[in-house]
């Protein structure tokens, strides 16, 4: 058994000493020359662009939006679309816990050290990206009730129907919490056994009577459960599933790295798009708006 | 009649160049002149304590600008930059919620290069984030995080993570609008949590808003305890890319 350590050195490359250049003057001087320039880019962007100061903090007065910094607007906007414990906390660490583990999972040294070294890496890279930012945005549309303005005003413009309404049939497919209020939970209810399931679905009794105190044990409110985690976590996990399955069937996957490949190239689509729209699609309310419509007013 | 063998005068460049470079002190410092041998170019970074970070020799390949586009690199370079400009910015700065704001104010208003100062601590923050998020898809497209790297990969995201939390800590510290309820947005999401939320956010605030406790833990994570933290990660960091073997390329 040879010890990891040994393992490492032994898999490192032996020195070729024609292929290789002195730090002193190759390498040293493209960073003195990098650093050089990104002073001076700095230097002229601060010299341009002040940064930000509004008035005095005032605990009285909530700026409508309120925003997080923008590298957490990601978060915050995953945060409409879902229980806030599932978006500003376990998503996360579930997305940072899985990232530092691709290495662990990932492990056979093909492609290594170059860029997409591998045969389907650059179209696994592009597909996952685009794809996901599409979706992504098709799934933010979706939910900011979009399609539902849009189909409105298109069939009012057309003249057939001028004072056009979404269908209360389909109150359903509003947006996710569509699934909780569009949905008639009150008159659904099967039975088994001679029992009727449910007589609430907003309180679905979970725990043995009498063993627990904790009401949330107790009651589940099985409508917004479903809108606002199982069908947001299903998706997160549905989507991505998908993905590998539709690009195995194209036959570009076939190795872990192919899988990695395609997630996080996903995994950036999806983090770019929800931080651009968060930072420029979110007005009053939080409610989608372009960017030139965005005002904060102070309430 | 025998010709005395004489050195030939020199130069007046050389003449300068001797005293500039040749004096006592000037020796002192620098034991040796330009390195302008491989050999004295090795030893150079080998004896140098920044340069000696590096190896004395890499691989053809990884000098290529392509290759890195530098962006480990320059996100140290800005993690350097924002404790030059934090220092100075901490000479202006008091975190009372009496002062701080004003402070700010004055720093932009009477300060000499104040705002300049401000603002490149500010945007060179931002730009750190960014090289960090653009140094991590680097690596993973080239692969680089694979055996023997993978420990290395995980030192990374604990890097993005305090990363983050440094430009979120220092977020809170102009104390205005913008940076009042942007850190009351972001903690109402830490107190979200399904198990010890609000536990860690009064932990965070110390109390239950954004209030006079909450800025000088802010300040106190963001000068020193993370600044400490990340730098014994960097540490970490770039040992172990020297202890992997150099940056990783094809086997
Ligand atoms: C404060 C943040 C960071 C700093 C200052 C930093 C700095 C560096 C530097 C200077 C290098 C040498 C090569 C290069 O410049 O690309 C490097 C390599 C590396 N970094 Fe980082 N890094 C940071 C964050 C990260 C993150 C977020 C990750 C990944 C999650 C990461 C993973 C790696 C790996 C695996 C290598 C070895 C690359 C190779 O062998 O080609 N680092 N880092």
């Amino acid at each position: 058994m040879v010890s990891r350590a040994a393992a490492a050195i032994r898999t490192r490359p032996r020195r070729e000493r024609e292929s290789e250049v002195l730090v002193w003057p190759d390498l040293v001087f493209i960073e003195f020359i990098s650093a050089v320039l990104f002073s001076i880019a700095l230097l002229v962007l601060s010299a341009m662009v002040n940064a930000p100061l509004l008035n005095r903090a005032d605990p009285d007065t909530t700026p409508n939006p309120s925003k997080a910094p923008w590298y957490f607007l990601n978060l915050q906007e995953l945060l409409l679309h879902m229980e806030p414990a599932w978006a500003g906390v376990i998503v996360p660490t579930i997305a940072l816990v899985l990232i530092a583990a691709i290495p662990y999972w990932d492990r056979d040294t093909d492609g290594q050290g170059v860029w997409f070294g591998t045969k389907f890496a650059g179209r696994l890279a592009v597909f996952g990206f685009t794809a996901s930012v599409m979706v992504t945005s098709l799934l933010i549309i979706y939910d900011g009730s979009l399609h539902v303005i849009w189909t409105e005003n298109i069939i009012r413009g057309t003249g057939l129907n001028s004072d056009f309404q979404w269908p209360g049939g389909l109150d359903w497919f509003r947006n996710l919490r569509g699934l909780d209020t569009g949905i008639p939970w009150e008159s659904i209810g099967f039975t088994i056994g001679g029992f009727t399931m449910f007589e609430d679905w907003r309180a679905i009794p979970l725990g043995i009577p009498g063993t627990t105190t904790d009401p949330w044990l107790l009651n589940l409110n099985f409508p917004s459960f479903l809108s606002q985690q199982l069908v947001p976590v299903a998706t997160m996990v549905g989507l991505p599933v998908l993905f590998v399955l539709f690009c195995k069937m194209l036959g570009w996957v076939h190795t872990r790295r192919d899988i990695a490949l395609l997630i996080f190239s996903a995994f950036i689509g999806v983090y770019l798009t929800t931080t651009i729209v968060g930072t420029a699609f979110r007005g009053q309310g939080q409610d989608l708006k372009p960017p030139w419509d965005i005002v904060v007013l102070e309430e | 009649m025998a010709e005395i063998e004489r050195a030939p005068r020199k130069s007046l460049n050389e003449q300068l160049y001797d005293l500039l470079f040749k004096n006592y002190v000037w020796q002192s410092i620098f034991r040796t002149g330009y390195p302008n041998t491989p050999r004295n170019q090795m030893l150079a970074v080998a004896t140098n304590v920044f340069l000696h970070l590096h190896p004395t020799r890499i691989h053809r390949t990884h000098v290529k600008i392509t290759h890195t586009y530098c962006l480990g690199g320059l996100s140290f370079f800005m993690f350097l930059g924002l404790t030059v400009t934090g220092v100075l910015l901490m000479f202006y700065y008091v975190p009372s919620i009496e002062r701080a704001y004003q402070d700010i104010q004055e720093l932009e208003t009477n300060v000499r290069f104040g705002q300049l100062l401000r603002n490149m601590h500010r945007w060179m923050a931002h730009a750190m984030i960014i090289l960090v998020l653009l140094h991590m898809m680097r690596v993973f497209y080239t692969g680089a995080y694979k055996p023997p790297r993978e420990f290395n990969w995980v030192v990374g995201v604990v890097l993005f993570i305090l990363t983050l939390l440094l430009s979120f800590t220092g977020y809170l510290l102009p104390w205005d609008q913008l940076a009042f309820w942007a850190i009351t947005v972001g903690t109402t999401m830490v107190g979200s949590a399904p198990v010890l939320g609000d536990e860690s956010k009064f932990l965070l605030l110390g109390g239950f808003s954004v209030g006079p406790n909450a800025l000088i833990r802010f300040y106190t994570l963001h000068v020193i305890g993370l600044p400490l933290v990340i730098s014994i990660f960097m540490a970490v960091h770039f040992w172990r890319v020297r202890r992997d073997g150099g940056l990783a390329r094809p086997l």
